[in-house]
């Protein structure tokens, strides 16, 4: 298993624009990837799971990544968390 | 074909959570939705700010801001209802929760009220997105729109 951690610095947290582009990039992986706000653990392919799990500013989540392309999922996502949250 | 078959057939409805007129998903200007990020679907500008639950089922996540539901309709499919663009901004303002988290509601219970006026005049636009969220599960996705809709009448039909 791969994992980072990240502290959200977007205002509104993971609502919907951020939820579904970030569901857009994970869904390709094979690897079962979620993210976990210590509170609730959300598969990150799922919309409604992700909005669910109501991340706000200033949460750190861990996002972890468990699957035969798990390097590259975690590659791809730190990226993302970086860029957009 | 037989009885059975025409059951098999039936799909499923999802009705209007506002009343307003139901429109393309792609008129919406956030492309979020109009580019079915977030799953297919169709869009309503309401002319009342009674949001109703679109199926049976139970509510999945009520945004503590109030601006979007959730719910998982009887049957499996994942709905979400975004009351106008952006208004997660808002922060609550305009808009009042009534049902929550975990409930059971049948088609048409009141789920939260939105103050449109309030949320216009904030420079928002009220467009409201009905969205599949787990689209892919559904062999057909069928928009009713361009039509005015009252709260609960059918806009979209989804087969399995």
């Amino acid at each position: 298993m791969q994992e980072f951690s990240y502290t959200i610095k977007d205002e509104l947290g993971i609502h919907a624009r951020p939820a579904g582009l970030l569901v857009k990039q994970a869904s390709p992986f094979k690897s079962v990837i979620s993210v976990d706000t210590g509170a609730k653990k959300a598969d990150a392919k799922k919309i409604m799971a992700l909005m669910g799990a109501g991340v706000k500013k200033g949460t750190t989540v861990t996002v972890s990544a468990e699957g035969p392309d798990e390097e590259e999922a975690i590659e791809v996502l730190k990226k993302f968390f970086k860029e957009n949250l | 074909m037989g009885l059975f078959d025409a059951f098999k057939k039936k799909g499923m409805e999802i009705g209007s959570p506002l009343k307003g007129k139901c429109v393309s998903i792609k008129e919406v200007s956030d492309p979020t939705f109009s580019e079915e990020i977030l799953g297919k679907g169709v869009a309503v500008i309401p002319e009342e700010g009674k949001v109703c639950a679109p199926a049976d089922g139970v509510i999945t996540t009520m945004f503590p801001t109030g601006h979007a539901v959730g719910m998982t309709a009887s049957g499996g499919a994942e709905l979400l209802v975004h009351v106008g663009l952006d208004t997660v901004a808002l922060k609550g303002d305009g808009f009042k929760i009534i049902a929550k988290e975990g409930q059971k509601v049948k088609k048409g219970d009141l789920l939260m009220e939105v103050d449109l006026e309030k949320v216009k005049a904030a420079g928002y636009d009220v467009i409201t997105p009905v969205i599949i969220c787990n689209s892919d599960e559904y062999s057909d996705i069928r928009g009713l729109i361009d039509k005015d809709v009252n709260a609960g009448d059918t806009v979209i039909e989804i087969q399995k």
